[in-house]
C-alpha cells in the first residue's frame, strides 16, 4: 500500500514512521524549512518530498496517480480540506483521511470536500479524557471504530455489585463482551456461568454505555468524599 | 443586495467600502478584530470577527439570505474552501475567489470557481507600463489573458495596409481603427495614416511583437 502524508508536523511525522514500520510505501510532503531539517533527523531521505502539498504539479511528480491513500495532516484546516478535495477530484485517490485543528471547522470534513476520514484531534482527546476521569480504574487499552469501541482492563474491587454474578445474568449483552479473565496471572477465556471474584482483572471490549455499565457493576460500593489538601493561607 | 466579505486585509477592505458605496448590505469578515482598523472611516456596513470556515460565523454573516460572496483573504487554500462552501453547500448565487499565490491558481480553478489573479494581474500591468509604455490598456478580459489595447501609428506606416502589419503577427487582431475621432471596423485592406488610432485585442505576447514591429525600420 501507498501512502501519502501532506505536513510534517509532529501527527505527519509520527504517522511516517508508524506506516515504515508496517512496511508501507510512504512518501511526506512537507515545504517548511525549519520543519525539513527535523523530519531528515526522524525519516529516511526518500521518504521527504520538498514542495507545497496543495500544489498539483506537487502532488503529481511525488506520485499521488498510485496512490491508495491520502492523510492531510497539516495544521492548517482549509488546506486539508483543498488537498483532500483536489486528490479525489482531480487524482482519484480511492481514500483521503484529513485531520481538524479546529472543532468549529469540523462540519466540512464530509463528502463537501470529498472526505472520506476526518479526524477531530481536540474532540477525540477530550473524549478520552473524559472516559478517564468517569470510568475511575477502568483502563483503555486501544480504540476500536474511530474512538466508539474501545477495549477496557479493570480490576474487580472488593465490595463490587458484579462478585459472584453468573456473566450471563449480567445484563451486559448488547453494549460489552467481557472477553477474558485473569485471576492470579492465568488467563481464562470465561463462558455465560463463569463468576468473577475480588481481585481478578477483566478484559472487555465495549461501546461507550457498555464501558459506563461495566463500570457501575465494577464500582467501588460507595464514592468516599474526599477533604484532602491544606488551606492556603 | 447582500453581499458577504470574507478577508479584510487591503483588497477586502476597499472592497468592502466600494460595495458600501454603491448603496449594497455589506458584511466583511475577519479572525482578526485589528483588520477592520482598514475600512474607509465613512464604511457603515457590518463587521463579524470569527473563522470564515465556522458554520455559526457564516450563520451570522447571514450566508443563507447571501446575493453573492467574496473571498479574498491572502490565504488560497482558505479562499477556495469558503467560496466552494458558499456555492455547493449555501448555494449562494455569485462566488468570487481572489487568487494570491499565482502558483496556486491551478487550485481554485479546480475548484471550477470564479477567480481574480491580483497579483499576476498587477505585475503584467505594472510590467505592460514599464516596458510598452505607448500602449493603452482599454480593456481586460479574465484575468488579463487577453487585453484590448490602444495604439497610433507612426509615420514609417503611413500609407501601408493593414494587412501588410498584422498578417506576420500572432495572439493579435485589429478590432477598431479610429481616424478624425470617427472609428470604424477594419478591412485588411485599409491604408493606414500616421496618427490613426487602432485598437487591438491581443495577449501579451501579441502586443510585445506589433509593439517591436511598429517602432522597427519599415520594412523595404
Amino acid at each position: 500500500m501507498f501512502v501519502l502524508i501532506a505536513g510534517g508536523g509532529r501527527t505527519g511525522a509520527r504517522l511516517a514512521s508508524l506506516l515504515l514500520n508496517e512496511k508501507y510505501k510512504v512518501r511526506l510532503i512537507e515545504n517548511r524549512r525549519n520543519l525539513l531539517s527535523l523530519l531528515h533527523q526522524e525519516l529516511p531521505t526518500e521518504v521527504i518530498y520538498e514542495g507545497n502539498p496543495i500544489d498539483p504539479s506537487v502532488l503529481e511528480a511525488v506520485g499521488i496517480r498510485e496512490a491508495h491513500a491520502m492523510a492531510s495532516v497539516t495544521s492548517d484546516d482549509s488546506m486539508n480540506l483543498a488537498i483532500s478535495f483536489l486528490a479525489k477530484r482531480m487524482f482519484d485517490v480511492p481514500r483521503t483521511i484529513a485531520r481538524v485543528n479546529n472543532p468549529n471547522n469540523a462540519w466540512l470534513f464530509d463528502e463537501k470536500f470529498h472526505v472520506d476520514v476526518s479526524l477531530n484531534q481536540a474532540d477525540v482527546l477530550a473524549h478520552l479524557i473524559q472516559e478517564e476521569m468517569s470510568l475511575g480504574d477502568m483502563m483503555t487499552l486501544f480504540k476500536i471504530r474511530r474512538g466508539r469501541y474501545s477495549v477496557v482492563e479493570e480490576k474487580v474491587p472488593a465490595g463490587a455489585k458484579a462478585i459472584g454474578v453468573q456473566l450471563k445474568e449480567m445484563d451486559l449483552a448488547e453494549h460489552c463482551v467481557i472477553a477474558a479473565i485473569i485471576r492470579d496471572g492465568v488467563m481464562t477465556l470465561p463462558r455465560g456461568d463463569s463468576t468473577l471474584q475480588e481481585n481478578d482483572e477483566i478484559i472487555a471490549v465495549a461501546s461507550p454505555e457498555g464501558a459506563h455499565k461495566l463500570s457501575e457493576l465494577l464500582a467501588h460500593p460507595v464514592y468516599p468524599e474526599r477533604h484532602g489538601g491544606r488551606k492556603i493561607s | 443586495m447582500n453581499l458577504i466579505v470574507v478577508g479584510c486585509g487591503r483588497v477586502g477592505a476597499e472592497l468592502s467600502h466600494r460595495l458600501f458605496k454603491g448603496g449594497h448590505q455589506v458584511t466583511v469578515v475577519d479572525s482578526n478584530r485589528e483588520s477592520f482598523n482598514r475600512l474607509h472611516p465613512d464604511f457603515r456596513g457590518r463587521t463579524l470577527e470569527g473563522e470564515g470556515l465556522a458554520e455559526n460565523v457564516l450563520d451570522r454573516a447571514g450566508i443563507k439570505e447571501a446575493h453573492g460572496l467574496a473571498a479574498v483573504t491572502n490565504s488560497d487554500t482558505l479562499n477556495a474552501v469558503v467560496a466552494h462552501t458558499a456555492r455547493t453547500y449555501y448555494h449562494v448565487p455569485v462566488v468570487v475567489a481572489r487568487n494570491y499565490d499565482p502558483a496556486l491558481r491551478v487550485v481554485i480553478e479546480a475548484f471550477g470557481l470564479q477567480t481574480v489573479s491580483s497579483t499576476f494581474w498587477g505585475a503584467q500591468r505594472v510590467e505592460e507600463l514599464l516596458i510598452n509604455p505607448s500602449q493603452r490598456v482599454v480593456f481586460s478580459a479574465g484575468n488579463g489573458e487577453v487585453e484590448v489595447y490602444e495604439t497610433s501609428v507612426p509615420e514609417s506606416w503611413g500609407g501601408r495596409t493593414l494587412a501588410e502589419l498584422m498578417e506576420p503577427l500572432k495572439q493579435c487582431y485589429a478590432v477598431a481603427v479610429t481616424r478624425a475621432g470617427r472609428s470604424s471596423l477594419p478591412d485588411v485592406g485599409m491604408v493606414l495614416q500616421a496618427g490613426d488610432m487602432i485598437n487591438i485585442s491581443s495577449t501579451y505576447d501579441g502586443i510585445s511583437a506589433l509593439t517591436s514591429r511598429l517602432a522597427g525600420k519599415a520594412e523595404a
